[in-house]
């Protein structure tokens, strides 16, 4: 492992980033779908400079009962604070916290890396909105507002209760589709606004994210079965519905849906379908001109041609390198294996190293709010 | 700057590598049940022609590597095609006769059509390496061709006497493999390869005016070129490169892989090589590449810089820094004026090659720029905003209204892109077309529909390269044909007189004759509505006149 670690720190050479960590991760059985998300979340550098943040200034504050959070910001400082430049780690306090909290995380199957990061982002929020509350009531009831050293930064005065928190992990990963409902019969349109931390696409063979976005934003008619009760009409009508990206993320998390029910089968299957993503990627919204540009940082991937079982990896880049993690291992590979991860354009393949969640990180012209 | 010249018979060289095709958007969106099996059952029901306003184009030939060659290591090496036309065998050391064959195919770089890799290289792994398969080495009585086939037996002492003759040659290559095929034989088999021991050949050109006999040059990933005779390696029974000239020894300039390579026109055998690191070297031919030679460091890698050699006697005779990152692919002007250069950046170059100097440019609206091309006007290039990994302008096909009047001219192009489909579409210049305005200091660029202002507004100070434009501002163009021709994505598409080539990633070629004349009008109701199920097939243009 040492050697490993050498020869990464050998290949970048004088390239090495300045204060910059890599470390593999120890696989605990069947544990490589956490591993492979957290180097993704790790080298998410708001986001993991916003968690280190987060984590010092509340160490102070002391009461430190242990959740995810908390986990995930030790094993995160744990990883930042190394002496040496390269690595290995074990993840084993939060793998731990993870089993208590989730019995579906508890068992040694092969688990869905979506689903875990699904959940990690989730609990994040739960616990810092809980924080929040406590610390708003305490401070209601006691002290002025003002001393409060490390609230989350809502900025919003304290009378809107109801407003939902921004916390730190949503300034991140939050954005806002709209889903947009015409009646068929009187063309109200209905609009309703839902937040997501991260976008679930179905895919085709031999597509890319751009028409898999753009399918996802295509009109979709609600008939038959599936009518829309209009308020208008007072009755289930034919309808249009389209979904749109009304405000985009600043960290924008793709799930390509590549594990599908079918019918047919009665079972999962693993779609080894082509999905070209690429480095950078436009994405329109409804609430601005110019569109929103980004950046590929991170992609998980999913290794195996069924879905019940396999091995997950990532892709990262840091300071302009990519790096491949692979539980314990790290090395450094050139920008263009990357596209050996899009999938197979053919049925039967021997190529089962498939792209799954992909990370982006906005690059957007001007406002960065 | 108008130098219009439809007269040309010649077509280009459209080396290509893909990525990132956003023409996928043409299916239905079946966004929630079980459609998978549907999609698989496609890929099987290829079809041998399809329909275009001007008639029905039929699969005619398909060439690909042996059986024996086993398919290599997925996405990690792509395909590109070069097609090369040899003349009748001059006479001995002569110079080359000015050929007469106005249908010369293949004048490699006339307007060449260049390809813009997305993802950074494509090739930068090498794929798992095996010899060449059984029997292509043999290249017996490979040109079966009817009647054109004069033998003007110069030289017969070696062993294949039949390639003296004319023919039409497709290079492709394939993992570690070179192949050549002959474009007018049924033989789906190549009649020759090439092997390459150290490192996958990536890119290759073709100069049919070659004065000396080495006309073919081919990059290799390790960063090596070799400039070859195409004869010779026909005429040669072996599996090794023949009478080669080799530069860039073991990376010895510069060990970066070799992205495209092209004869500069009109030059008298001076050649470019493209590299992944962003910068281009000019080459001669003819001076001896055992010379080393050395360029001063780059001080700002985001800065154009060019640096001539220091030494007469060296080759490279010098060196572009071009931009950070890697150059996709390079083309030159019909006449050897302009240099294009795309690169990882996402932007687009034109230089006055003679001067040194970055013309104009700008950046693409996805990242990466893929690919432009040359139009038969010199001055006029097509920036595709689409990301796919081939175009190139039709010579051959002429729009049934436009009689060659410069005030409405209509272009015809194909692109080929990750989604295995063919795209042809017809670009009117004076509608479609969208400048690359002017960027006021400060400002951001501003976009005018006037179709009057639709040029490249004279005022620009050189050197400006223009921002991504605003996907709103373009607009957008739908094909008039979109055709699923391969089951693998595309890399490569040329267009002959007789006929559009694809290729695909894994080195399968197919051959679409033009429809012929008396099929043409019983197609004249050809299918144009597809169009609209394609409009999320974008493409922006912008015009420099
Ligand atoms: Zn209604």
């Amino acid at each position: 492992m040492g050697a490993t670690g050498s020869k990464l720190e050998k290949a970048l050479g004088d390239q090495f980033p300045e204060g910059e960590r890599y470390f593999g991760l120890e696989n605990f059985g069947n544990t490589c779908y956490c591993n492979s998300v957290l180097q993704a979340l790790y080298f998410c550098v708001p986001f993991r400079e916003q968690l280190l943040d987060y984590y010092s200034n509340n160490k102070s504050i002391g009461d430190a009962e242990e959740n995810l959070l908390t986990c995930l910001a030790d094993l995160f400082t744990q990883i930042s604070s190394q002496k040496k430049k390269t690595g290995v780690i074990a993840p084993k306090r939060f793998v731990q916290r993870l089993k208590k909290q989730n019995e579906i995380f508890r068992s040694y199957m092969h688990q869905d890396a979506h689903e875990f990061l699904n959940f990690l982002l989730n609990e994040l929020v739960d616990i810092l909105e809980k924080e929040a509350h406590a610390i708003k009531s305490d401070a209601e009831s006691s002290s002025p507002p003002e001393k409060i050293s490390n609230g989350p930064k809502t900025g919003q005065a304290n009378g809107a209760q109801k407003e939902p928190l921004v916390t730190w992990v949503h300034k991140n990963f939050q954005g806002l589709l709209t889903n947009e409902t015409r009646c068929l019969r009187c063309e109200t349109v209905t609009a309703r606004d839902e937040t997501f931390l991260d976008l679930s696409l179905d895919i085709e063979q031999n597509s890319s994210i751009t028409s898999c976005l753009k399918n996802f934003s295509s009109t979709e008619t609600l008939n038959a079965e599936d009518k829309f009760f209009c308020d208008k009409c007072c009755s289930l009508q034919e309808a249009q519905k389209r979904m749109k990206i009304k405000k985009p993320p600043h960290i924008l998390v793709i799930h390509l849906k590549r594990f599908k029910y079918i019918e047919q089968l009665g079972r999962y299957k693993k779609l080894l379908y082509r999905v070209v993503f690429p480095l950078e990627l436009k994405l329109s919204n409804t609430m601005e001109d110019a569109d929103s540009e980004y950046s590929l940082f991170a992609v998980v991937v999913h290794v195996g041609s069924g879905p019940n079982h396999g091995h997950y990896v990532s892709l990262v880049k840091s300071h302009n390198h990519w790096l491949f993690f692979d539980d314990e291992n790290v090395e450094m590979i050139d920008e263009s294996v990357v596209q050996t991860f899009f999938g197979s354009a053919q049925e039967y393949s021997s190529n089962t190293d498939h792209g799954y969640i992909l990370f982006y990180e906005s690059i957007g012209t001007g406002n960065k709010s | 700057m108008k130098m219009m010249n439809n007269g040309y018979n010649s077509s280009f060289n459209s080396n290509s590598v893909g990525l990132m095709s956003n023409t996928g958007a043409t299916t239905a969106s079946s966004s929630s049940s079980t459609s998978t099996t549907n999609a698989n059952s496609q890929s099987q029901g290829l079809k041998t022609y399809f329909k275009t306003p001007e008639g029905r184009y039929k699969l005619h030939y398909e060439k690909t590597h042996p059986p024996g060659f086993l398919p290599f290591s997925h996405g990690k090496s792509v395909s590109q095609v070069t097609l090369a036309q040899l003349k009748d065998k001059p006479a001995q050391a002569g110079p080359a006769p000015s050929s007469s064959s106005s249908a010369s195919a293949s004048s490699g770089v006339r307007y060449a059509a260049a390809k813009f890799l997305g993802v950074g290289g494509g090739n930068g792994v090498r794929a798992i390496g095996f010899a060449g398969g059984n029997g292509t080495g043999k290249a017996v009585n490979g040109t079966s061709r009817s009647g054109s086939l004069v033998g003007s037996n110069g030289s017969h002492s070696i062993l294949n006497p039949n390639y003296d003759g004319k023919g039409t040659y497709l290079i492709f290559n394939v993992g570690d493999t070179i192949f050549i095929g002959d474009l007018n034989s049924p033989d789906k088999d190549p009649i020759k390869s090439l092997h390459f021991s150290n490192s996958n050949p990536i890119c290759h050109a073709f100069d049919p005016e070659a004065k000396d006999g080495h006309d073919l040059l081919i990059g290799l990933n390790s960063g090596d070129v070799y400039s070859v005779s195409l004869r010779q390696q026909l005429q040669d029974v072996g599996k090794k490169l023949v009478g080669a000239q080799h530069y860039n020894k073991e990376g010895s300039v510069n060990n970066s892989r070799c992205t495209s390579v092209a004869w500069i026109p009109k030059s008298d055998g001076a050649f470019v090589v493209a590299h992944a690191d962003g910068n281009l070297y000019v080459y001669e031919k003819s001076k001896d590449a055992s010379v080393d030679t050395s360029f001063p460091v780059i001080k700002d890698q985001t800065q154009f810089s060019v640096a001539h050699a220091r030494s007469s006697k060296s080759n490279p005779i010098a060196r572009w820094h071009i931009c950070q990152g890697s150059i996709n692919n390079v083309a030159f002007s019909t006449d050897g004026v302009y240099l294009a250069t795309v690169g990882r950046d996402g932007y687009l170059r034109v230089f006055d090659y003679s001067k040194d100097q970055l013309i104009c440019g700008g950046k693409s609206y996805y990242g990466a720029l893929l690919c432009c091309t040359w139009s038969l006007n010199p001055w006029h290039f097509v920036d595709f905003l689409l990301q796919v990994s081939g175009v190139a302008f039709d010579s051959y096909w002429s729009s049934p209204t436009s009689d060659d009047i410069e005030e409405n001219v209509v272009y015809r192009f194909g692109s080929v892109g990750q989604d295995t489909q063919l795209l042809l579409w017809d670009l009117s210049m004076d509608e479609i077309v969208v400048p690359l305005r002017r960027c006021p200091p400060g400002g951001s660029p501003t976009f005018s529909t006037g179709s009057q202002s639709a040029h490249w507004d004279s005022i620009t100070p050189l050197g400006t390269l223009q921002p991504a434009p605003c996907m709103r501002d373009v607009p957008k163009l739908s094909p008039v044909v979109a055709h699923r021709v391969h089951t693998e994505p595309l890399s490569g598409l040329l267009f002959t007189q007789e006929s559009i080539l694809t290729a695909c990633r894994e080195g399968h070629v197919k051959i679409w004759m033009r429809p012929s004349s008396e099929s043409q009008s019983s197609n004249s109701e050809a299918l144009v509505g597809g169009s609209s199920s394609l409009a999320g097939s974008r493409v922006g243009s912008s015009i420099l006149k």
